[in-house]
């Protein structure tokens, strides 16, 4: 028994290595523990579960990106294919209801409002679908799509809906649904910023690229209870691990220096002087882009 | 005694409820005062008791920044709050890159940029001024 407490603990600490470490890290690496055993990652505690999922950036973040960087738009990104009448199993659902979040997160950030109506649609279909309908607030981001009004509104209604039904799920035993629809909304991020990064080479983009191997350890412990669950599940289990052994040799690197803080109009601006430095080969990029993009179309067209 | 413990958790269920129903107009009060240069990322609704002998922030939250992005933390109290909403934010190295709170002065700021140039995990801390009561929500956002 004692043993077992042991195992959990020194799995919990690896898991969250790269947080609460007291010593100043200088490089990021996966923790040692490459493979978390399914029975021992199910016994953590959903409090722990529900701050893994939060902290999985927003899809919002690499569209703004783009838009910042002056990529132009682009409808060949977007999962045009999926039919939400199509899909028989609740796992093709919930993953596809995040990877249409992520579209969506796309579309706003550009605001191609007219064409975000079809995906919302599809969005609710499934959503109705899993029965949490009821946390996506469709008609408010319809007409605030339709009106092309406050884009923050837009931003915050759409990711509070995902919010409330990710919440919803956890808490009444449907952790693996939640799992699915981070973990979706994630391969359809990264599908976008690779994608891109294969056509604009950008230095900026292609670190962001990179860098996704500092939350793809969490993305992976999310679904690591239920790998056994069916072949859907392991099936997907086994694509992630495909997708880290892609970064394994990705090397990110810190380096030091003291914030600077400067008091403006009532504010207060902070500037970071540490930097995170990502050494990643055209070959490790090249094949990080084949793999999503393999992964992402296999989840998109498998209706 | 038994009279005052009924009051007391009278005034409890009370002020839980008004926060309950203001909760959701302190939120997007709050989402709007990031400005409009500001795309919403992530919200947390905090509401704490008073603890006097606190020696850390008690509300806690883990987040994924990314370098070359400019965060907004927006800090907004509910009125009844005895206590300001304050966040200090940590880096992987536990070490504090900055606060709202200056404990010298005692100021507070109603926000703060911060330009991120190191990509990683980090925690939020939220609490209310001197460890008081008080209801508030976090709004973290990105600004170009």
């Amino acid at each position: 028994m004692k043993l077992k407490g042991v195992v959990i603990l020194i799995i919990a600490l690896t898991s969250f290595a790269c947080r609460n470490l007291s010593s100043k890290p200088t490089e990021f690496v996966f923790p040692e523990i490459d493979t978390i055993p399914v029975s021992e990652a199910q016994k953590l505690s959903p409090e722990a579960i529900a701050d893994i999922s939060k902290n999985i950036s927003s899809p919002v973040e690499i569209a703004n990106m783009l838009l910042n960087l002056d990529i132009p738009f682009s409808q060949s990104y977007l999962a045009t294919s999926v039919d939400p009448n199509k899909l028989s199993t609740n796992f093709d659902k919930a993953i596809k209801l995040g990877i249409l979040g992520a579209d969506l997160g796309y579309l706003n950030m550009y605001e191609k409002t007219g064409s975000s109506l079809d995906v919302l649609s599809s969005i609710r279909k499934l959503a109705e679908d899993i029965k949490v309908g009821q946390f996506f607030d469709f008609e408010s981001i319809k007409r605030l799509s339709k009106n092309k009004s406050n884009l923050d509104s837009l931003l915050f209604i759409s990711i509070d809906s995902y919010t409330k039904i990710d919440n919803y799920l956890r808490e009444n035993d449907r952790g693996q649904l939640s799992a699915l629809m981070i973990i979706g909304v994630w391969i359809e991020g990264q599908y976008l910023a690779t994608q891109v990064v294969s056509k604009v080479p950008n230095k900026m983009l292609m670190d962001r690229v990179g860098e996704q191997k500092i939350i793809l350890n969490d993305l992976i412990f999310l679904l690591v209870p239920y790998c056994n669950h069916d072949s859907e599940y392991s099936s997907l289990c086994k694509n992630l691990q495909e997708i880290k052994d892609k970064y394994h040799d990705i090397r990110i690197t810190f380096t030091q220096g003291d914030p600077v803080s400067v008091e403006k109009d009532g504010g207060l601006t902070v500037t970071q002087t540490e930097t995170s430095v990502v050494e990643m080969s055209k070959e490790q990029l090249d094949g990080i882009i084949e793999i999503t993009k393999n992964i992402r179309n296999r989840l998109v067209i498998n209706n | 005694m038994k009279k005052h413990l009924i009051t007391l958790s009278l005034l409890l269920t009370i002020s839980l409820l008004s926060f309950g129903q203001g909760k959701d107009e302190l939120r997007s009060s709050c989402v709007m005062s990031a400005g409009a240069n500001a795309k919403f990322l992530k919200d947390f609704v905090i509401q704490l008791g008073s603890d006097a002998v606190q020696n850390d922030f008690r509300y806690k939250a883990n987040i994924a920044l990314w370098k070359n992005t400019k965060y907004r933390f927006n800090l907004c109290s509910a009125t009844d709050s005895k206590g300001q909403l304050i966040l200090n934010v940590k880096d992987d190295g536990n070490k504090v890159i900055l606060s709202s709170f200056d404990k010298k002065s005692g100021k507070t700021y109603p926000y703060i940029d911060f330009i991120c140039q190191k990509s990683g995990m980090y925690q939020l801390s939220y609490d209310f001024t001197n460890g008081q009561q008080g209801s508030g929500v976090g709004v973290v956002s990105m600004v170009k």
